[in-house]
């Protein structure tokens, strides 16, 4: 139990039940089952946003791209159904294969020239949005499978949505990646210390290679996830997709310093982020307001982690 | 647009070289290579569609130009600091939307409105700073939450309505021509341009800013107050924001909620561009006044030229892209050979 409060993320959990009771208190159907089945979908679709973010963070990058990416995966995946007429397996496998694509591109361009991800993968958002936009011209593809649609639709048991199974794996994944496996051991070395790690005998290089590309079939994979959802393939899809993917692992706990990965943290950041969007829904307030509380919410994990370091620093001063 | 080339020249002079070794190096710099591409790209566009040089097409050009490198400025001026400004699109739409309300639903006259949404940008911008120097977090997350905050807050307030009844002469400034094709707004440029590189090499705080970007520890150890100065960079970012978002309003002749796109997010690839393309070092630092002017003028050229050539305005996006990444791998290779050729 003690091990429990130290977690790092229990502040979260914490923020996260009491959230949760007070919602329930003042508006009961905040436990509906239908309002908890449209919560936890769109927690499933935004934390598969927000890990394909967080393990460019864990490098010490940022990956602007992850909505274009997104997107043209996303057009591509409905386009190759309504146009070509593929089976939805090999629509899914080709959605896959340009996020994977786009992901190697951009992890290729970041190690090969040492040029910050930041400006790279800002050309790249353009360069994969502009797609994006020209093959669609920016219309909608209607087309989708209805085995699809279904699977957008249908629940698993209880208010927990079919769409949520392919996240929980990813994130089952992603621990066993970052816990078990030598690739996940690179990524958190390199973030940590790019040059330390080299002398350790890491080729930062494909670590970095390989962590985009982790990332660009996270978002692939997101972005179909929205056309099951949407049951249409808009070409917007991705376009807002930017405050989030910063915003949940910001609260989780991430400041963009790199090295280290809270997966439980980065979750507990989705969580509160779909929570309070869906508090706002039921007391009628104005979804711009849901902009301002975003914001409200980054600058307030900053103070929550400023305060922390604080107080770390004043113990250290007093024990010396 | 003599006076830019002379501020490119001027800027590599501070290098004590002898008078051939000085033009060789003036034949490397940034500013020759843009003026070069802007020449090139001018020349085939003008061969391969000849309604590229009429009068309404450089007409029409000026004025995008002369928006684009502010914008561009707009963000030159924090990447000094080492840092960014996302919100420089959510910060000018909010300072023009003020100044649309105190023409309208305060009746006040033009020029004040014009203070007003100036100080209204640099208030935004203080904030920035402000947040940015007493968290220590670096601006990236600092400014993508501002810019959620600023683009909510006048949402909410405006309840996204744009404010069209302007005084007419909003408008008509858009609209003029000085000797029939030539855009005012370049003329609004050109002296912001010239404004900013005076205080760049003039200037104590000019001085000030570029020694707290190149090396903040050092710059306080030299008595510089860097916290202070960083903030100043930001109010100043807050200002160019406006005055780009005051230009613009006077292109459209109303000021519109979405004229930067959501959250202002459509300006980050001017904003950006401009400035890398010019030469400005992301680690801060270091600036290029004219380099992100002519980074500005190509991009502009760019666009409009591709577009003159029915190629779709989606792929114009996806070339503009291209050209960014270009950009930086040139700038690359360019440091590489040089580095390479002292060596030797």
């Amino acid at each position: 139990m003690t091990r429990l409060f130290k977690q790092d993320w229990f502040g979260l959990l914490a923020v996260v039940v009491v959230a949760c009771a007070v919602i329930t208190v003042l508006k009961p159907a905040f436990l509906s089952s239908y309002n908890l089945q449209i919560l936890l979908a769109s927690i499933a679709i935004n934390a598969m946003i927000v890990f394909s973010q967080a393990i460019i963070i864990a490098i010490g990058q940022m990956n602007l791209s992850i909505g274009a990416i997104g997107g043209l995966a996303a057009i591509s995946f409905a386009g190759a159904m309504e146009v070509w007429g593929l089976p939805v397996p090999l629509a899914a496998a080709l959605g896959l294969a340009i996020g994977l694509g786009a992901g190697l591109l951009n992890g290729w361009l970041v190690a090969v020239s040492g040029i910050s991800a930041f400006i790279i993968t800002l050309a790249t958002l353009y360069i994969f949005n502009g797609i994006t936009l020209g093959i669609t011209e920016a219309q909608p593809f209607y087309g989708i499978a209805e085995s699809v649609k279904t699977f957008g639709d249908a629940i698993l048991i209880g208010p927990i949505p079919m769409i949520a199974m392919p996240t929980v794996l990813v994130i089952a994944a992603m621990i066993w990646m970052l816990t078990r496996m030598r690739i996940g051991r690179h990524i958190l070395a390199v973030g940590g210390n790019a040059h330390a790690a080299e002398l350790g005998g890491v080729s930062a290089q494909r670590t970095v290679i390989w962590a985009h590309a982790i990332s660009g079939v996270l978002a692939a994979l997101a972005g179909m996830i929205v056309v099951a959802r949407l049951q249409i393939g808009q070409p917007t899809i991705g376009n807002d997709w930017l405050i989030t993917s910063f915003a949940a692992p910001v609260i989780g706990g991430a400041l963009l310093q790199g090295g280290h990965l809270s997966v439980i943290g980065t979750l507990l950041g989705v969580v509160i982020i779909a929570i309070i969007t869906q508090g706002l829904v039921l007391f009628g307030v104005d979804p711009f307001a849901m902009q301002i509380a975003l914001g409200g919410l980054i600058l307030w994990a900053v103070a929550i982690d400023r305060t922390r370091s604080w107080r770390a620093e004043r113990n250290r001063v007093k024990i010396a | 647009m003599s006076q830019n080339e002379a501020f490119g020249i001027a800027d590599i002079q501070h290098e004590p070289d002898n008078a051939t070794r000085s033009w060789r190096r003036l034949l490397l710099t940034n500013e020759f290579g843009l003026i070069l591409l802007i020449v090139a790209f001018t020349a085939i566009f003008a061969i391969l569609a000849p309604a590229f040089l009429s009068r309404f097409s450089l007409f029409a050009m000026g004025r995008t130009m002369a928006i684009d490198i502010v914008i561009g400025l707009s963000m030159m001026v924090v990447i000094v600091t080492g840092g960014l400004n996302l919100s420089v699109g959510a910060t000018a739409v909010c300072a023009v939307m003020f100044a649309g309300w105190l023409i309208e639903a305060m009746g006040l006259p033009l020029p004040v409105a014009i203070l007003g949404a100036l100080a209204m940008g640099a208030g935004l911008g203080w904030i920035n700073g402000m947040v940015i120097v007493k968290s220590g977090i670096h601006s990236f997350i600092i400014t993508l939450a501002t810019m959620s905050i600023f683009f909510g807050v006048m949402i909410f307030l405006t309840r996204a309505e744009a404010f069209r009844a302007l005084p007419p002469e909003v408008a008509a400034f858009g609209k003029a021509k000085i000797g029939g094709y030539l855009s005012p707004l370049l003329l609004v440029t050109v002296v912001v341009a010239l404004a900013l590189a005076y205080l760049y090499r003039y200037t104590a705080l000019g001085r000030r800013m570029l020694a707290a970007g190149a090396s903040p520890a050092a710059a306080e150890l030299s008595g510089i107050r860097v916290n202070r100065t960083f903030v100043a960079c930001h109010v100043l970012s807050g200002l160019l924001a406006t005055v780009a978002g005051l230009m613009l309003t006077a292109r459209t002749g109303a000021a519109i909620p979405s004229m930067a796109g959501h959250l202002g997010q459509d300006w980050l690839l001017p904003a950006f561009l401009a400035p890398v393309l010019g030469g400005t070092l992301l680690s801060g630092g270091r600036v290029a006044v004219a380099g992100t002017f002519l980074g500005g003028a190509l991009v502009t050229v760019l666009s409009a030229g591709l577009l003159l050539m029915q190629v779709g305005e989606f792929w114009v996006k996806a070339v503009l892209g291209l050209l960014l990444l270009l950009a930086v791998f040139a700038d690359k290779g360019r440091r590489v050979w040089l580095a390479k050729r002292k060596m030797a």
